[in-house]
């Protein structure tokens, strides 16, 4: 509450009357808003705030008898001002944030907006600083200032941040600087790797700004209950080159970007589901095919509510499928259309299961009208239309599994990257730093 | 000997550009508001606090909780801000967060 009042621009202590969850429980005893009435009488007559307006980002210092007792005090300082993650981090040092700002094609005090639900005043200098401590490197700073930009301008971001379902933000990464900064749209793509460490930095800078400058606290400033993937969010490429032929980029089909455009697209991502899509026993590739798309579409078909906000414009999800599964799917003759047509349609839900699960009633409180109207569809689509649908040709050179990251996704936003000049010699910097380069592999 | 590690502060700053409404000198005679999202007992909890304020402020016109839209994607839209105002409320409560 105190960050979602500040994030319109007020100070943040609202006048405000708090209890134990328990009392905000169906049948639960609200006995206590009569016990404790005089302090809502009082919030309207007696109240005033104490906030007192903040100056411009300080320097914190710390001193230690070595500079690792120094490093340990620093970490054990934003913990307990509460801007960590429990991980250890580098601190944002003068040094440490102008290597990083080498990346930006913007001033360091330009502000890309205000990050809800406190309202934080995100400049490039605070992405620059938490991408210091998240272990980030310069030419990491444009993916992670786009995919800033595509947060702030998206719709309903603030309850994003804040909804107990937890959602996190999955930035899709599409062009030529994916391979250049070594990101990962391969093997082990939404996990650590040190051949491609990228995607890890990006998105633990991200959830450093959601949560140190957008006030998403656990508990505090964000109810996520359960909070999954909210270490590093999850970053990473499309396949491009594992495209099959006449197939387009994800930012092609969803954004209209040319291919060769550097480019980020956000979904906000509520959960993440393996899908065994690979067949067993004797089956010819068509079978092959077929049963692993109804096997998506099963998983596809489930009364995610909160899929609700993005069931006109924004996406039910996004289903990640092997470059190998694609350049066999596509040899026999499905196309992205026909592949998103089918899992739209095959993962309808008839309405009698929707009402045995109190869904209608959901749907019926959907700020959106066109939502609202989807009530009277038997069976009841996941979305409005297949497009909705993100489809991704991305993972491991394997034909097993394909992936589906199921959304709370208003809209899914796209925003192009931008590279500074010296984006070239930022490379070679890293090519010293991280030796081998972005196809070469040690193991 | 001691070793200085200087770093930035990354919570970055808040800009207050709107201060809280001004408190009322009393709530006798007033007429209040609710907004609600329409979620987390508020169908239960609201009318009890309006019944709580007609019984103690002799006087105090308390609106319906129904007034005004509700639900969460409706109460922080611009349109329930102009019906509020329009209603010529003197003071509203918002509720209810969890």
């Amino acid at each position: 509450m105190k960050n979602a009042v500040s994030g319109v621009g007020l100070a943040p202590d609202a006048a405000m009357v708090t209890f134990p969850v328990n009392m905000f429980m169906p049948g639960s005893d609200i006995s206590a808003v009569e016990t404790r009435k005089r302090e809502f009488y009082d919030g309207l007559i007696k109240w005033k705030s104490d906030f007192v307006q903040a100056g411009s980002a300080k320097m914190l210092s710390v001193e230690g008898a070595s500079y690792e007792d120094a490093l340990t005090k620093a970490n054990n300082l934003l913990l307990t001002n509460l801007w960590g993650d429990g991980l250890p981090v580098w601190p944002g040092t003068k040094e440490r944030v102008d290597w990083i700002l080498q990346g930006s094609v913007l001033p360091r005090n330009h502000v890309l907006g205000k990050f809800p639900p406190r309202g934080g005043v995100t400049t490039v200098e605070i992405c620059a600083i938490a991408l210091a401590m998240a272990g980030g490197r310069p030419e990491y700073l444009p993916v992670l200032i786009a995919a800033v930009e595509a947060c702030l301008v998206a719709d309903g971001f603030d309850q994003l941040q804040a909804t107990s379902g937890g959602p996190f933000p999955a930035v899709i990464v599409n062009g030529p600087i994916a391979k250049q900064i070594r990101l990962n749209s391969g093997f082990g793509l939404l996990g650590p790797d040190p051949q491609r460490p990228a995607g890890a930095s990006i998105g633990r800078a991200l959830r450093m700004l959601q949560q140190n400058v957008g006030g998403a606290l656990p508990g505090v400033g964000t109810m996520a209950i359960f909070g999954a993937m909210r270490y590093t969010n999850a970053v990473f490429a499309e396949d491009e080159e594992g495209l099959p032929p006449g197939w387009q980029t994800h930012a092609q089909q969803r954004h209209g970007y040319t291919p060769g455009t550097n480019s980020v697209s956000v979904v906000f991502a509520s959960g993440v589901t393996n899908v065994r899509r690979r067949g067993a026993k004797k089956e010819s590739p068509e079978e092959d095919a077929l049963n692993g798309m109804w096997r998506m579409a099963d998983f596809m078909r489930a009364p995610n509510l909160a899929a609700l906000a993005g069931w006109e414009k924004g996406t039910p999800g996004v289903m990640m499928i092997a470059p190998i599964v694609a350049r066999r799917m596509a040899e026999i003759g499905w196309t992205q259309k026909s592949i998103r047509d089918f899992l739209w349609e095959n993962s309808r839900i008839p309405m009698a299961h929707m009402k045995r699960a109190g869904a209608p009633a959901w749907i019926d409180i959907d700020h959106n009208p066109v939502t609202r109207e989807s009530i009277n569809l038997d069976p009841w689509p996941i979305c409005q239309k297949p497009d909705n649908i993100v489809l991704v040709v991305a993972g491991g050179g394997h034909p097993t599994h394909s992936y589906w990251l199921q959304a709370h996704s208003p809209t899914v936003e796209g925003r192009v990257i931008r590279v500074p000049e010296t984006f070239e010699r930022l490379l070679t910097d890293a090519d010293r730093d991280l030796g081998c380069g972005d196809d070469v592999c040690r193991i | 000997m001691t070793t200085k590690l200087e770093f930035y502060d990354p919570s970055g700053v808040i800009e207050v550009k709107v201060p809280h409404a001004p408190r009322l000198a009393s709530l006798e005679g007033k007429r209040i508001g609710f907004v609600s999202n329409e979620q987390w007992q508020a169908y239960r909890m609201l009318p009890m606090l309006k019944e709580l304020l007609e019984k103690d402020f002799p006087g105090v016109q308390v609106l319906p909780i129904d007034a005004f839209p509700q639900g969460n994607g409706l109460i922080g839209n611009d349109e329930t801000a102009k019906l509020v105002k329009k209603s010529g409320v003197d003071a509203v409560i918002v509720g209810n967060a969890a």
